[in-house]
């Protein structure tokens, strides 16, 4: 057996008397509040002590030549990179992000800590969610671009309602990307083989959906099933879901006729079956209704990304047409809902003006970019045009596109605003699990009136019936 | 180490006290580099976020309003109630799944197979977060799921009727599971092998067989490793995110959104620019977390060098 | 049997008597089924861990439409295959390859420094008394309980305090402060490393640093293994630190890089346009962006399993 010496824990040599571990902790609350300190000031001292003071409507960061630094998302990286080739002397930092799609909050977190710190923010960027201003403005991240910045010439050119979502009490706080205007995209050789007429209004929308759904079982004219769907449907009605009434108030009543009209109508189709509860990007729509799409209407953008794509309905060429929205009769304008765009954001605290707004014209307004590269409806009026006729070089579509796009971009519907809540979001959190489990959507109305106001008033709205 | 050698004295006095200098001194240079690391990424933070769950955003000592202000969000309670029910399912699944495969493992015979199976059971662990979006989204559809004849045999037809909300729970704990029980289990592997094979000899030869030796002898020493596992197990189980968040994200928010705490404190933090809520949720987690620990801590008398 | 410890097998005379002497032949149906029901459990665990990732490895080799029409477990295609790593490597230029790079940079960095820290405090903490240890083990512990949403905002700030927002560093530092793998060290000394071990050490003679180099570290091959992977894991999968402090896409690790990925994904963001990426694209990112973890596990699997001192001590 090995003997074992147990150490003697003797106090042989006293140390001093101050406890370990209060010392610990005294050191870190001296760290943090040297971190909370440092973190304070510099967030104090970004926002008020520029030597430009007041100009073009807000607190100018002292400006200099030098990289200007813009966010983009992949699909904007080639606008970017088009302005980049145009001017071979500015010096441009490209740098890629998600695009604040999906709903991942990226360019609010980011903003946040940059405010924190007093430094870092980018001088332009691409936002794919239309509701940045909510929060934008109030940070004071955005610079206001309709007092002095540019020229209200240029301003004008942007469609009717293109820039709702950049206004907040007359000031236009960001530009436009592209628009997203509903329409109703439908198969025309079809509808001719079976002697059915474009529905106007929305009865005879429903009228044509329970036709359908009788003698032709299992073909669609409607989906009820996305995150998008309120937009669709509900904007058009002109349903006060989303009434923003100022950067902090909204107004929800979503059990006036205007919505309870379209909630029925969404509801007597989803029975009847002429009306899918599968979302439009789901596998299971993908299966179940390649070649079985009559009507459906949807934004500017479900041309190329759910018919004329191998992942999408792949519909073959010359079947989708466009009919403008169909409308309520009785309503004194026309309306249609909207499902997206994107927006150029113009930071205030930018050292750079003079290249960003050169910047931001270009990429909204060039027709270089904006027709040949761009994905999207341009929101500016001019190079939509041209947009347009390089569509129609596609030969894609039946018919020619462009007129009912045309005639819709105008159309959108301004009572429902961009609020910092998102609609898309308590939609699939409360109507869709309730459709999944086969209840209708009038039934749970009331619900989603209090879902609306929950969220609102989470996010600090004053929320009015 | 020739301990049959002719025992020496031990030293004076002086030289025993001098070793146990020796030792402290020696003691805190071992942990210097751990101890800087831990202030200044563990520590500062810490009680950073501790000092922000007191306070308000103008920097003003705030009592307990934040918790209170916090816990009246429209959110909180329900969060609350899905935490617990997932902290149930995950904990009861972990414990009993992983020491259990953990043991039968250990009794392979054969070495290659127990090495090949060890590592098809940590694959997925390696599929952490935004990797497994997409996976989980065709497995939890039964239009494109290899698991489709099993979720159609539930009953299931679509996505949408596989992450109804009464499932979540369970859905949240499997996720959870599929990726972190492979790391667990090569842990509690480890730890079987440092029992030292004369007990499990002379077990064997008293006729105990491989149940038997578990419940007797493996299992009661790897006590301190359970409790490892289980305290680390329930924080993160309070801490519940990544998985909610991942379906929140897989099915465009049908299912999963401000499911959790944690999630709830995320959007206070950065949706709504809170970070003193936030900071308020943390805390209580942490506490609750913390509250668990010491019973565990205690209990397995974890902090004594065995 | 284990038979991968480098414990001799130490023989033990059973006294006589001692044994019982059960018959045999009574113990086989029990011990069947004792053989049967360990198998099915570990069959069944193996297809609900494997299913999944045998889906994405077919997938990776699928164009879109037939992952959405084809049976999910059929083969695709060697040129879809091709297809997709093409359509991958394009998107901005090869990122992918930048991003694995990055990842390896920022997890190997980290676990040099974690292993260099934190097995020493490990060791230090299971086998020394010294004044603090206690507050050490309960701070350690209080801060790994920590959840991380509420640390992002002072990490944030203290890393802009020094500078170094926008830098590897301000990812490699925090990464490499690994309390699981201290506490795992601690666990593992408390447990395999006998005191007597130590104490006989000492009065040998040996200072400290001795007894740390010539015994205890040559018996942590499968301690160091452990931590250097599981450090290295967390480390490759971590999202939202570096999704926070880097600003620049360049800098991004792969997990990161699969998040924005995904966001350019038609399904999950329909306005996706020409930067489209498809999920087939997606399934052979992630596969790769995997890969490294498998392969350091194959490598340490090796060493993570190996047991005991090799009877250093006599009970």
């Amino acid at each position: 057996m090995a003997l074992v010496i147990r150490a003697v824990r003797g106090r042989r040599h006293p140390r001093p008397s101050l406890p370990r571990a209060v010392l610990a902790v005294s050191v870190a609350a001296l760290l943090a509040s040297t971190v909370a300190a440092c973190g304070n000031g510099a967030s104090s001292s970004g926002s008020g002590s520029s030597s430009s003071g007041m100009k073009d409507g807000f607190v100018q960061a002292p400006q200099s030549s030098g990289t200007l630094t813009v966010w983009v998302d992949s699909t904007r990286v080639p606008a970017a990179q088009a302005y980049q080739k145009a001017h071979p002397n500015t010096k441009l930092n490209i740098v890629t992000y998600d695009g604040d799609a999906n709903g991942s909050n990226t360019l609010q977190t980011k903003v946040d800590l940059y405010d924190r710190t007093g430094s870092g923010w980018p001088d332009v960027v691409f936002s794919a969610e239309n509701n940045e201003i909510s929060w934008a403005v109030n940070a004071g991240f955005t610079a206001p671009l309709n007092e002095g910045l540019i020229p209200s010439s240029t301003l004008s050119n942007f469609a009717a309602g293109a820039l709702d979502p950049c206004t907040v009490n007359g000031k236009v706080y960001c530009l436009r990307n592209d628009l997203a205007m509903v329409v109703l995209w439908y198969n025309a050789p079809l509808m001719k083989q079976w002697g059915y007429q474009v529905p106007m209004t929305w009865p005879q929308y429903q009228q044509l959906g329970l036709e359908v759904a009788k003698q032709h079982p299992g073909y669609l004219v409607g989906n009820a099933g996305d995150t998008f769907t309120p937009e669709i449907y509900m904007w058009a009605s002109q349903c006060q879901a989303n009434d923003i009434t100022g950067l902090r108030a909204v107004t929800v009543n979503v059990t006036s006729p205007s919505c309870t009209r379209m909630a029925s109508l969404l509801d007597t189709l989803i029975k009847a079956g002429s009306m899918s509860k599968l979302s439009v990007f789901s596998t299971a729509f993908d299966k179940k209704e390649k070649g079985k799409v009559l009507m459906l209407p949807g934004p500017a953008w479900f041309g190329g990304a759910v018919f004329d794509t191998s992942s999408g309905l792949n519909t073959p060429k010359g079947q989708i047409a466009v009919a403008p929205g169909p409308q309520w009769p009785g309503s004194a304008t026309p309306s249609t809902g909207n499902v997206g765009g994107g927006l150029w954001l113009l930071s205030a605290h930018s050292r750079h003006l003079a290249e960003a707004v050169d910047f931001l014209t270009w990429v909204t307004g060039n027709n270089a970019y904006q027709d040949d590269l761009a994905p999207g409806y341009p929101a500016y009026a001019p190079a939509a045009s041209a947009w347009l006729a390089n569509q129609a070089k596609s030969g894609y579509y039946a018919g020619d596109i462009a007129p009912v796009l045309q005639q819709a971009a105008g159309q959108v519907w301004p009572g429902w605003g961009y609020g910092q809540f998102s609609q898309e979001a308590i939609w699939a959190s409360t109507i869709d699990p309730g459709l999944t489990a086969g209840k209708t959507i009038t039934s749970m109305l009331s619900a989603w009136q209090s879902a609306i106001t929950e969220h609102a008033q989470a996010d600090g709205y004053q929320v009015s019936p | 180490m020739n301990l049959a050698a002719p025992v020496r004295p031990a030293g004076t006095r002086a030289t025993r006290a001098l070793r146990r200098v020796r030792a402290v001194r020696a003691g805190h240079v071992f942990v210097a580099g751990y101890v800087m690391l831990l202030a200044a990424f563990g520590i500062v933070p810490t009680a950073y976020g501790i000092y922000f769950a007191f306070t308000n955003s103008a920097n003003y000592f705030a009592g307990l309003s934040n918790f209170t202000a916090a816990a009246r969000d429209f959110r909180y309670l329900p969060a609350v109630g899905h935490v617990a029910l997932y902290l149930l399912i995950w904990l009861v699944a972990l414990v009993l799944f992983v020491t259990g495969l953990a043991l039968v493992l250990h009794q392979l015979p054969a070495r290659r197979t127990g090495r090949l199976v060890r590592f098809l059971y940590y694959i997925p662990g390696a599929l952490a977060g935004a990797a497994s979006v997409m996976v989980w989204l065709f497995m939890l559809d039964p239009t494109v799921s290899p698991a489709a004849p099993f979720l159609r045999l539930l009953g299931y037809g679509t996505f949408g009727q596989v992450i109804e909300p009464g499932h979540l729970a369970i859905l949240f704990a499997m996720i959870a599971f599929w990726t972190g029980a492979g790391g667990w289990i090569v842990v509690m592997y480890g730890a079987l092998n440092n029992i030292p094979l004369d007990v499990i000899e002379a077990a064997r030869i008293d006729g105990a067989g491989g149940w038997q030796t578990a419940r007797r002898i493996q299992i009661p020493m790897l006590r301190k490793w359970i409790a490892y596992m289980v305290i680390l197990a329930f924080a993160a189980g309070t801490q519940l995110f990544v998985e909610p968040q991942l379906i929140s994200e897989a099915s465009l928010g049908v299912a999963g959104r401000d499911y959790s705490l944690n999630q709830l404190s995320y959007d206070f933090a950065f949706q709504n620019n809170n970070v003193n809520y936030a900071a308020a949720i943390s805390v209580e987690l942490l506490v609750v977390s913390l509250v668990v620990a010491a019973v565990f801590v205690t209990r397995s008398r974890f902090f004594d060098a065995d | 049997m284990p038979t991968d410890t480098t414990a001799p097998t130490v023989t033990r005379v059973a006294p006589p008597g001692a044994g019982r002497s059960r018959p045999r032949r009574r113990r086989r149906p029990a011990r069947a089924a004792g053989q049967i029901l360990p198998g099915l459990l570990l069959i069944v665990f193996l297809v609900f861990f494997v299913l999944p990732v045998i889906w994405l490895l077919l997938a990776a080799t699928k164009t879109d439409a037939q992952l959405v029409q084809d049976n999910p477990l059929s083969f695709g295609s060697w040129h879809a295959l091709r297809q997709n790593w093409d359509a991958l490597t394009s998107f901005q230029g090869d990122a992918i390859l930048l991003w694995l790079r990055n990842s390896a940079l920022y997890a190997f960095l980290a676990l040099a420094i974690t292993l260099v820290a934190g097995i020493p405090a490990g060791y230090a903490l299971a086998m020394t008394e010294f004044r603090g240890r206690r507050v050490l083990l309960v701070a350690t512990l209080v801060v790994m309980l920590m959840p991380t949403t509420t640390l992002v905002v002072p990490l944030f700030l203290e890393i802009n305090a020094v500078h170094l927002i926008g830098s590897l560093w301000s990812v490699v530092l925090p990464y490499a402060f690994y309390p699981f793998g201290v506490y795992l060290t601690y666990i593992y000394f408390s447990t395999a490393l006998p005191r007597d071990l130590l104490a006989a050490a000492r009065i040998d003679g040996c200072t400290e640093f001795g007894a740390f180099r010539r015994i205890a570290l040559p018996l942590a091959a499968p301690i160091i293994a452990l931590v250097g992977f599981f450090s290295f894991v967390a480390n490759w999968t971590n999202y939202f630190l570096p999704y926070v402090m880097l600003p620049d896409s360049n800098q991004y690790p792969v997990q990161v890089g699969l998040g924005l990925l995904l966001t350019d994904v038609p399904q999950f963001n329909p306005t996706a346009g020409t930067a489209a990426v498809l999920r087939p694209e997606l399934a052979l990112a992630t596969l790769v962006a995997i890969s490294p973890v498998l392969i350091v596990f194959l490598f340490a699997q090796r060493f993570l399993i190996s047991g005991l001192l090799a009877g250093a001590t006599k009970e």
